[in-house]
């Protein structure tokens, strides 16, 4: 440890600082060590996707094959498959799910009462707290053809045959999207809550003298002043892209639709950790990374565009 | 009253917005409904008859109503066996992360320390790129930490965003209180413990929360890195539990309708069990996620 530290006072006007606070250093050489280990040692690992990665072999040892795995990957027909998957779903996602929480929160603001409000909130938050097994769990029964409540509504109430929500290639996207908006709308809405608290109450006392109505403020004050926090989670949201949550995907996913529902992530993990091609999935990953990199990139340089405003 | 010859002096747009404080109300509802609802539900099948379930009897209340499918958990024994694997991941899991997010982040809020930008810098870009699930699993592997609680307690030593979060708490806090403290001669260790720990309840209770969470509902990570089943926590092993369930359902012929639907309670008790604990504590410690997620966002 004290060798870490007198390494990172080679400069003389630093050793005062580093001596002052050598507690800190010390707190911190294990953390940064961590870090160095688990987090950047694995990105140093992608460096496999050029080799035969084997574990007999190791790291060092094993064959280098350069492109070989790319090449696999973008002439198997796999790959489009869970490419077009994984960005369907993700558009989806976006395109229905983006809007919801902006929506409740400024709903939740125009809310008086404080009760109505807080039993609100509870309940749209709670689903956040759970496990996709517990959620997946709870919809597949839910749905069920031959048990779930939602189907004995449709038949007894609507004359409509089962539906097969889990099973059927139409369906489970549907079902996955809904689902999601479930589990993180709710929640989604605390940062926007948070930037409506934020806006001056002067500027919603302009708008009344104006004779703004309450349609009118949101659309010319709220949305406006929002703008900003909605751009970042845009943005922010482009970055994951290429990646759908493992846990949700793989709860419900069942053979019938794996030609609508393999993503990236399971395919990753299918093929990778249970069919052991280590070499190649790593190259799908890093594939993924690098696209996830233009998306933000991207949707950063259009946003300061049109908006005059990015992340960065 | 008062309110009333309000109302009454804006009489042209009290139209407009009764009608969106209508749709307020009637949309906010619907959404908590749809929300609420399904674990209503489960709650209900689980109290109740099989045969009740399958005829589709059960809408929110339970059915016949009868504890079953608890008696059959009980006797089953796996859901409870596998439940203290995840008390004993998450409380020691919660204990390591609140050690080394608070030290780092408290290190890392002092704006003169010396390199704090690269430091940040670095951990910073780990929320941004990751080896991926591959590089890991090969790491965790050839450290020889497969199957063992370490290597999860490892996996998910520091999240990067709570550390954000704690270290914007901290940049927070009056300097005038450590410096005081250092002025009677107390060195880090002491002002860390005595001096900042007292004032930052409400950001260790928000991190004890998430964290604690994450350990509870962890289902992947010990997925890919246990193997055997004795070790398994409770998510994991519901999900074996439910594929049960589910295989015999998609193999259920006219023998078999009696447990499809048996099933379906049992998978529904299992589901409760397994969640009971996080919404006794959700109510009361609601306001701290709440928190946490604010100090948050102000960042991001």
């Amino acid at each position: 440890m004290m060798k870490n530290i007198s390494k990172k006072g080679n400069k003389r006007p630093l050793i005062k600082d580093i001596r002052r606070d050598k507690w800190l250093y010390i707190f911190l050489t294990p953390i940064m060590a961590y870090f160095v280990i688990f987090k950047y040692l694995p990105m140093l690992g992608t460096i496999m996707a050029f080799q035969n990665f084997k574990f007999s072999t190791g790291f060092f040892e094993s064959e280098w094959v350069g492109l070989e795995h790319f090449k696999r990957l973008f002439t198997g027909k796999n790959f489009y498959m869970i490419l077009r998957n994984t960005l369907l779903l993700n558009a989806g996602s976006v395109l229905f799910g983006f809007p919801v929480p902006i929506i409740l929160a400024i709903f939740l603001n125009e809310v008086k009462s404080r009760t109505f409000k807080k039993v609100t909130q509870s309940i749209m938050y709670l689903p956040h707290f759970m496990s996709w097994v517990v959620l997946g769990g709870i919809l597949i029964g839910l749905l069920s053809p031959s048990s779930g409540i939602i189907n004995h509504i449709l038949k007894n109430v609507f004359g409509i045959q089962p539906i097969y929500f889990m099973g059927s290639r139409f369906w489970w996207p549907i079902t996955f999207i809904i689902s999601g908006i479930w589990q993180g709308a709710g929640w989604g809405t605390i940062i926007y809550l948070a930037a409506i608290t934020g806006i001056d109450p002067q500027l919603y006392e302009a708008a009344r003298i104006d004779g703004a109505g309450k349609l009118k403020q949101i659309r010319y004050v709220t949305l406006p002043c929002l703008k900003s926090t909605i751009v970042v989670m845009l943005i922010l949201r482009m970055g994951s892209m290429m990646d759908v949550g493992f846990e949700q995907v793989y709860v419900m996913m069942n053979p019938a639709v794996r030609d609508v529902s393999e993503v990236i992530s399971t395919y990753v993990y299918r093929v990778g950790i249970e069919g052991a091609q280590y070499s190649y999935t790593t190259a799908i990953g890093l594939f993924q990374s690098a696209v996830s990199c233009i998306l933000v990139y991207t949707t950063n340089r259009i946003s300061k565009k049109v908006n005059g405003e990015g992340l960065w | 009253m008062a309110k009333q010859v309000k109302k009454a002096v804006k009489v042209k747009k009290s139209l407009e917005e009764k009608i969106f404080l209508v749709v307020v109300y009637v949309v906010l509802t619907l959404f908590t409904i749809c929300a609420l609802y399904p674990f209503l539900y489960v709650l209900a099948v689980s109290f109740s008859s099989s045969r009740a379930v399958g005829a589709g009897e059960v809408v929110l209340w339970p059915v016949e109503f009868n504890v079953e499918a608890y008696n059959q958990l009980l006797l089953d024994g796996q859901i409870f066996a596998s439940m203290k694997n995840t008390i004993l991941l998450t409380v020691v899991g919660t204990f390591l992360n609140l050690v080394t997010t608070t030290l780092a982040a408290y290190s890392l809020s002092k704006r003169n320390l010396r390199g704090r930008k690269i430091f940040v810098g670095m951990i910073v870009f780990t929320m941004l790129f990751s080896g991926g699930m591959i590089p890991n699993f090969v790491l965790i592997k050839s450290l020889k930490l497969m199957n063992t609680y370490t290597g999860l307690w490892l996996m998910g030593l520091i999240s990067t965003y709570n550390l954000i979060v704690m270290k914007t708490f901290f940049e927070g806090v009056p300097e005038s209180l450590s410096e005081a403290a250092a002025i009677d001669g107390a060195n880090e260790p002491t002002i860390l413990c005595r001096v900042i720990l007292p004032v930052s309840k409400p950001v260790i209770a928000t991190m004890v929360l998430f964290y604690a969470v994450g350990w509870w509902n962890n289902y992947f990570n010990p997925m890919l890195y246990l193997s055997s089943t004795t070790k398994f926590p409770m998510m994991v092993k519901l999900k074996q539990m439910l594929d049960t369930a589910k295989m015999i359902e998609v193999s259920s012929s006219e023998g078999l309708v009696q447990t499809t639907v048996a099933a379906e309670t049992f998978k529904a008790a299992s589901i409760m069990v397994v969640t009971l604990p996080i919404i006794c504590v959700y109510p009361f410690l609601q306001k701290y996620f709440v928190k946490g997620a604010m100090i948050g966002s102000v960042k991001g």
